[in-house]
């Protein structure tokens, strides 16, 4: 048995992004796969190891830690390995406020997208109505349970719908000219904030397809393809167990044209 | 290297980012902007404005390193210290994380509710009171869809009571966390002295909801060991008003899924 655990979903945004950590650094750990449409990560076993129910958690030894991007900056601090944040401080600083972005401003919008026409009906349809408002109603944090009524009812406003997509237009053109810049997101070496843009990003091409492909976003492409050809990158999609996973298979093809918003597939779930 | 930061007085970000610097030892260049009068929009010799435009914290201070803008008050006060000290982050690897967690927890509730309540009370007043076309000039420059938001919902003195009241409540669970953190009669929120004291204590607003420090004999101890810390002190001489406190542009957004 391996010192760390890490509690997931599949390996995709929050869930994905210390999976893929873990998995650059070279860190054996054992997989503990939790399914968020069962609602396992609000039964009582999941909460004795994190009360709030939320996805990831990770223990080492004794120690229990919460927050995707918290615990990816402890797995490059903890252990040995390459280093995923590189020794200038500005690089540093700019991987930081990317992954704040990234966590705070741009995922959220994508989530909503995802919530709303992935998760909400996929849990709606697999417990009925009254099952799943049991389910929610023991959700331990309060925003959660607010996101779940929303996704499950259909709940979101027009407004927020459009507020998310205009967020998800402006920071697809924020990531390509970032990508013009460098090499990777926010550094010349490959960091935590690549780690976490794909997490993000990987799926885009078929989620947004009138927004990234290789005529409009060729940086973008260009980054999701190398970070896809890396060892851990593939090592770490194989835990998915569900089509979402499947989605990366997208980067294998060498041109991807743009393709109408209709086209797109409505599944950027975190 | 060329490195200046842009500052507004010492409240709120700016404050915790110059008590940070003057914590560090570093030297930088200060340049003290006017946030409010949407100074920060219009800085010279910007040659990447990706995080100046973009930043979650809002109006926040900028650090100019050689014409790449860099914002966060979080972020800036980390960068300070790995090219100081190197004292006000812990190093072992388990604790820096419990900071990094406080930290996220005040800057994601803790500070769009104190930046709500402050505008409310301090920033609308001087907005409603801008002719059109200077707050249309001012407006212009900002670049976020979002943050331009922000501000003309100052202006139009658009505070829904609900957000009022759960602003309030954001305020004394934030109060009561720091208490409670220093219950066991350490000196500091971490144990050590921290970024985690330098981002919690200017999101506190005891000028504005006076009631969540009733009954906290600990969390008074600390702010008034807050308030005579050198980098507090020397931070407070950057100010050209005499309540600092007051001075407050918009900050971050209140968390659109509730």
């Amino acid at each position: 048995m391996a010192d760390v655990t890490l509690y997931h979903w599949e390996p995709n945004a929050n869930s994905g992004k210390p999976m893929l950590a873990l998995m650059e650094k070279g860190v054996a750990f054992d997989s503990h796969y939790i399914d968020m449409l069962n609602f396992d990560q609000h039964k009582p076993e999941y909460l004795a190891i994190n009360p709030q129910g939320t996805i990831p958690a990770m223990t080492h030894g004794s120690l229990v830690l919460v927050e995707s991007t918290a615990i990816m900056e402890y797995v490059n601090d903890a252990f040995d390995g390459p280093n995923l944040m590189p020794a200038n401080a500005q690089d540093r600083l700019r991987i930081r406020w990317w992954m704040k972005f990234m966590d705070q401003w741009l995922a959220p919008s994508f989530s909503m997208f995802g919530w709303k026409f992935f998760v909400g009906p996929n849990a709606l349809k697999a417990h009925g109505q009254e099952k799943i408002e049991e389910q929610i109603s023991r959700i331990p944090l309060p925003e959660r349970q607010t996101a779940w009524r929303k996704a499950v009812f259909g709940l979101f406003s027009e407004a927020e719908m459009a507020e998310s997509g205009r967020r998800i237009s402006v920071g697809i053109r924020m990531l390509e000219e970032e990508l013009d810049k460098r090499e990777w997101l926010a550094s010349d070496s490959y960091s935590l904030a690549d780690v976490n843009g794909f997490n993000l990003a990987y799926a885009m091409p078929l989620s947004q397809p009138h927004l990234a492909n290789d005529d409009l976003t060729p940086n973008i492409m260009r980054w999701l393809r190398a970070i896809y050809r890396r060892p851990a990158t593939r090592d770490c999609w194989k835990l998915g167990r569900t089509p979402m996973a499947s989605r990366v298979e997208i980067l294998e093809q060498d041109y991807i044209p743009p393709r109408d918003e209709s086209e797109g597939i409505s599944s950027g779930v975190r | 290297m060329s490195k200046i930061l842009y500052h507004g007085e010492p409240a709120g970000p700016s404050l915790t980012v110059l008590a940070a610097l003057a914590e560090s030892g570093v030297e930088v260049e200060c340049r003290p902007i006017n946030l409010l009068a949407g100074e920060r929009h219009m800085l010279p010799d910007i040659t990447d404005s990706v995080a100046l435009d973009m930043g979650v914290e809002g109006e926040g201070p900028v650090l100019v390193i050689d014409g790449e803008a860099m914002t966060e008050s979080v972020f800036i006060a980390q960068y300070f210290d790995e090219m100081g000290q190197g004292n006000l982050q812990p190093k072992d690897a388990y604790k820096h994380w419990e900071m990094l967690m406080w930290c996220r927890r005040v800057t994601e509730r803790g500070a769009p509710a104190a930046a709500f309540l402050k505008c409310q009370s301090y920033a609308y007043p001087t907005l409603a009171g801008m002719n059109d076309a200077d707050f249309a000039s001012l407006t212009a420059a900002i670049k976020s869809d979002d943050l331009r938001t922000r501000w003309m919902d100052v202006r139009k003195g658009n505070f829904p009571e609900e957000q009022v009241a759960d602003s309030r409540s954001k305020i004394i669970s934030l109060a009561e966390m720091s208490d409670t953190a220093l219950a066991d009669g350490r000196d500091w929120l971490m144990g050590d002295f921290s970024i985690a004291d330098l981002v919690t204590y200017p999101w506190l607003c005891p000028d504005l909801v006076p009631e969540a420090f009733n009954g906290k004999p600990a969390l008074h101890g600390w702010m008034a060991r807050m308030a005579a810390r050198p980098g507090m002190t020397a931070a407070q001489k950057r100010g050209a008003l005499a309540n600092p406190e007051e001075c407050w542009a918009p900050g971050p957004e209140i968390n659109r899924w509730g």
